[in-house]
């Protein structure tokens, strides 16, 4: 009975001296009952600890000298600070800790440095016994017990910290204790902040205290500091307020200034841009005007066939939409065949143009002895209702063939000048192109078995496309506009 | 007989009339582009294709012009885990003009393809994300193009605006790698750590610096860069490592990249031609081989976009010559399609090959930036932000690990064919884990110990 009572005094105490030379080591479970390193205690039984520290004390003196007092790592001062920060976290973990059940291990762990490669256990049975490797400073006076042996309370942690950074006027010391906390999992964020404002309090006492024992000079450079990172703070937000009144102030001054060239940039700028925009807006009038049909059909190409208008319109009623889309499709199909031959120089501009008066005379002999009728008024009376425009029209239109094709044939040499006159050129690719993609989508979807394809999704999705290409610069806002009018006539 | 010969007439006239218009099916004209052609040209194609294209710039030549790219997948503006992204260059010196026209003519065919019903080519839209840059160089175009006369010089619009030869501007990772060669060193992503020096280099061109920027931001797999002079496909390394002008100077993936090559110079019968005389009497092309040869073996260039894309990134890229002339005239245009167009869409395939898959811990979030290391092929690659990866190989047994700091590797066996790319995904134990295991023992043991001992 007394050998067990004196084998349990002696497996205490060397438990005790274990707990209090080795922090960083796990034992292994396959380690015999021999093996007294026994860390993972939980700290809901933190007084047991601590007596049992208390205790080794007086074994502390002896083991002391014979270690070296600063464990793995061989830097200088930083270790030192390490070291104190970390007794100062150990300390604060405890306190924090009274309460919760702890991760002991990672706390004791802290000093050990993790190794990437594979985590093997007999690893850890050469630290066992490895009592140089430990964390715990015994010289040091902010250790995690106070004088008389009590524990510390949450209170005393806190207090201690903010001493700390009171004596180092070093803000810092907090946020690499609170860093290394964190990232050992042993506080979480909320915690942390918790922690932040009741360090701050301390702190803040600490000062006024200070300052009402008359030291004045340390106050004042400490209390400004200290005060002063957060007055800066709110100096910044003061500044970032006054900063606006101040700068609109300013350009009000400038308005009034003689020098306000910027100013008179950007009014002539919006001078241009009002310009430019007229400019569109009488081509977009110039272009509708010369439709019978509304511009929305986007058949501008078939503006100066009169009588092909006129059989179209014909063709209003609903059984009939299918026989239009057909004609207007076979139309545009022939305009664009005359309008490559021209390009590729098989035939000059001016018989294209001929060619194609000649298909719309046709058009109107085929619907008058076919529909035994004349569609309307006779052939020389222009869409847009001018006698003699006709002519001009065509001429017109010969100009613009004409023009593209010498364009088209020095395309290599000088570079094309990206004017007016490129744009019903690049109306129609465009044309070509969302018209390729509606067929695609309409077959698309046929095969799919679906209902036809949400246009107006599509349009909305092709509208905020277009927008953000115009910002990026890949597009210019004149082309964007196009395309937007072409998808919305659709 | 005059009836016949009036028939004949009209027959021939007719022929005339649609071999005049010089089109594909009425649907590829065959021309060179100018800049605002070529963005023309661009934008036409994402009108016709909108749900599976994209345009958007990587930045601004020196002039100003904008450097575009038309992007091509089934879900344009973004990497989907497991996507492979390809890219295609051209026209990095401006007045190498075969290359820039065909992207052009390729990136039209792929849509009217697609609208078509080819499955081949719906397949390869999408299952990857294809990139098109015609234009590297515009402003070097623009003075090439700007020449009277059919001859174009073979330096004028080489350079970029500034006379930067942007293909000898890239920073020098050969020298760096050749020393970690011998030294011990990293054997890849050596841009890391140049991040910074990259952005504060002044010696970089606008055109350079787009583009470094582009390959750091999307994590590409397989790319080629197009150029004019020659007829071959070429392969890293392209700098010599004693600096001599001639020398092999194989990559630690000469067997990949000597596949890759191949399977370009295969599909153009001009490049694989046994019997084709070189360029110009004078010119040495010892090096070729089936139409493939070795940068460092025909001649050494350094500071090249090639070797710095496989040594800055995970893309692997290889140097397409595809034209003794460097500005051929209009109309031979039209061959130059017929030659390269099997051989532009297969390339692109060949992003499809080696193994692929996902990196990811035990609780199935992707690890990004985790290594794949192959045994005896020195040179790693690293997972994407979604943990995927895509490690090329050329068919054979390979040992493939993946590994990440906090993590224990895994290594796995693999038989790869030619094609497809096979799927080996990877879940990793974290450190943390093992020891939560281990300390959750430890907890185990330490109750039945307090219990036993009855404290």
């Amino acid at each position: 009975m007394a050998s067990k009572c004196i084998g349990l005094l002696v497996l205490f105490q060397l438990l005790a001296l274990n707990v209090v030379s080795q922090i960083s080591a796990f034992p292994t479970p396959t380690a015999s009952a021999d093996d007294k390193t026994v860390y993972n205690r939980q700290l809901t039984e933190e007084r047991p600890v601590q007596e049992q520290i208390a205790e080794a004390d007086s074994v502390k003196a002896a083991v002391q000298s014979a270690e070296s007092k600063r464990p793995t790592v061989s830097k200088d001062t930083e270790s030192e600070q390490d070291l104190d920060d970390l007794t100062v976290l150990k300390s604060l973990a405890d306190g924090q800790k009274s309460k919760e059940v702890t991760e002991v291990p990672l706390k004791k762990e802290e000093q050990y440095v993790p190794d990437e490669s594979d985590s093997t256990k007999s690893r850890r049975l050469a630290e066992d016994y490895d009592s140089t490797k430990n964390g715990m400073d015994y010289d040091d006076p902010e250790s995690f017990r106070q004088v008389d042996g009590t524990p510390l309370t949450a209170e005393d942690i806190v207090q201690k910290i903010a001493n700390k950074i009171y004596e180092e006027d070093d803000r810092g010391v907090f946020d690499r204790i609170v860093s290394k906390l964190l990232k050992l999992g042993l506080i979480t964020d909320s915690q942390a902040d918790t922690l932040e404002y009741q360090v701050a309090e301390a702190l803040q006492d600490l000062i006024t205290k200070n300052a009402k024992n008359n030291e004045i000079e340390d106050i004042e450079s400490n209390g400004q500091e200290t005060r002063g990172e957060q007055d800066n703070q709110e100096s910044d937000a003061n500044a970032d307020t006054w900063e606006p009144p101040r700068r609109r102030y300013n350009e009000d001054e400038e308005d009034v200034d003689e020098d306000d060239d910027e100013i008179e940039d950007e009014v002539d700028r919006d001078a241009e841009e009002d310009r430019g925009d007229t400019a569109d807006n009488t081509w977009d009038k110039d272009t509708e005007e010369g439709n019978e049909v509304s511009p929305e059909d986007g058949l501008q190409d078939l503006q100066y066939f009169p009588n092909f208008y006129r059989l179209l319109k014909s063709l209003d009623s609903d059984q009939d939409t299918q026989e239009r889309e057909t004609l207007i499709t076979i139309m545009k199909t022939l305009i664009d065949f005359v309008k490559m031959m021209v390009k590729y120089g098989t035939i000059t501009p001016e018989e294209g143009v001929s060619y194609l008066e000649n298909l719309d005379a046709m058009i109107a002999m085929q619907t008058k002895n076919k529909l035994g009728k004349s569609l309307g008024p006779p052939d020389f009376t222009g869409p847009n209702g001018k006698n003699l425009d006709e002519d001009d029209n065509t001429k017109a239109e010969a100009a613009k063939m004409q023009k593209e094709y010498e364009n088209l044939k020095d395309s290599t040499k000088e570079e094309q000048p990206s004017t007016e006159t490129n744009q019903p050129g690049k109306s129609e690719t465009y044309l070509e192109a969302i018209r390729k993609n509606i067929e695609w989508l309409k077959k698309h979807s046929k095969e799919e078995g679906k209902d036809d394809y949400d246009l107006s999704k599509l349009k909305d999705f092709m509208d905020q496309q277009v927008d953000s290409y115009i910002e990026k610069g890949i597009i210019a806002k004149d082309e964007g506009d196009t395309i937007k009018r072409i998808y919305s006539s659709l | 007989m005059k009836q016949f010969l009036s028939v004949v007439l009209f027959g021939a006239a007719a022929v005339a009339l649609v071999s005049a218009a010089g089109t594909e099916g009425g649907e590829i004209s065959f021309e060179y582009h100018r800049y605002e052609e070529l963005r023309k040209a661009l934008v036409s194609v994402w009108l016709q294709c909108p749900t599976i294209t994209r345009i958007y710039t990587i930045g601004e030549s020196f002039e100003g012009r904008e450097l575009l790219v038309l992007e091509m997948t089934d879900n344009p503006g973004t990497h989907e885990p497991g996507e492979p992204e390809f890219k295609y260059i051209a026209n990095m010196h401006g007045n190498e003009a075969v290359g820039r026209e065909l992207l052009i003519y390729l990136a039209q065919y792929l849509c009217n393809q697609y609208q078509q019903g080819n499955e081949t080519i719906i397949d390869l839209i999408h299952s990857t994300r294809i990139h098109l840059m015609p234009s590297m160089n515009p402003d070097g175009f623009e003075k090439a193009a700007s020449q009277p006369g059919e001859i174009k010089d073979w330096f004028v619009g080489r350079s970029n605006a500034q006379g930067v030869d942007l293909n000898r501007n890239f920073p020098d990772l050969d020298r760096i790698i050749y020393i970690n060669e011998r030294e011990g060193g990293a054997n890849n992503h050596l841009l890391q750590n140049m991040k910074k020096a990259v952005d504060e280099n002044t010696k970089l061109a606008p055109e350079t610096k787009a583009v470094i920027h582009w390959i750091m931001d999307i994590p590409f797999v397989l790319s080629a860069n197009l150029h004019g002079g020659d007829v071959v496909a070429n392969y890293p390394y392209d700098e010599t490592r004693t600096g001599s002008t001639h020398e092999y100077s194989a990559s630690p993936d000469d067997v990949t990249f000597k596949s890759l090559a191949k399977s370009y110079s295969i599909y153009n019968p001009v490049m694989s031609d046994p019997q084709r005389p070189p360029c110009r009497k004078n010119d040495d092309d010892s090096s070729f081989k089936d139409g493939i040869t070795n940068g460092g073996a025909w001649y050494s260039v350094p500071g090249g976009m090639q070797d710095f894309n496989y040594l800055s990134s995970n893309c692997f890229e290889i140097t397409l010559e595809l034209s003794c002339d460097k500005f051929p005239s209009e109309d031979t245009l039209k061959n130059y399609w017929e030659q390269n167009r099997n051989s532009l869409v297969n390339y692109i395939e060949q992003v499809h090959r080696g193994v692929k898959g996902f990196v990811r811990d035990l609780q199935g979030n992707g690890i990004s930036n985790a290594t794949i290391s192959v045994e005896g092929i020195d040179h790693d690659l690293t997972t994407a932000k979604d943990g995927d990866y895509w490690r090329l190989l050329a068919p054979g047994n390979y040992k493939v690990a993946a590994s990440a700091p906090g993590y224990l590797t895994v290594i796995k066996k693999v038989a790869i064919p030619y094609s497809p790319a096979t799927r080996v995904d990877f879940e990793l134990e974290s450190l943390m884990e093992r020891k939560e295991e281990e300390r959750e023992e430890l907890m185990d043991w330490w109750k039945m110990m307090s219990e036993t001992l009855n404290f």
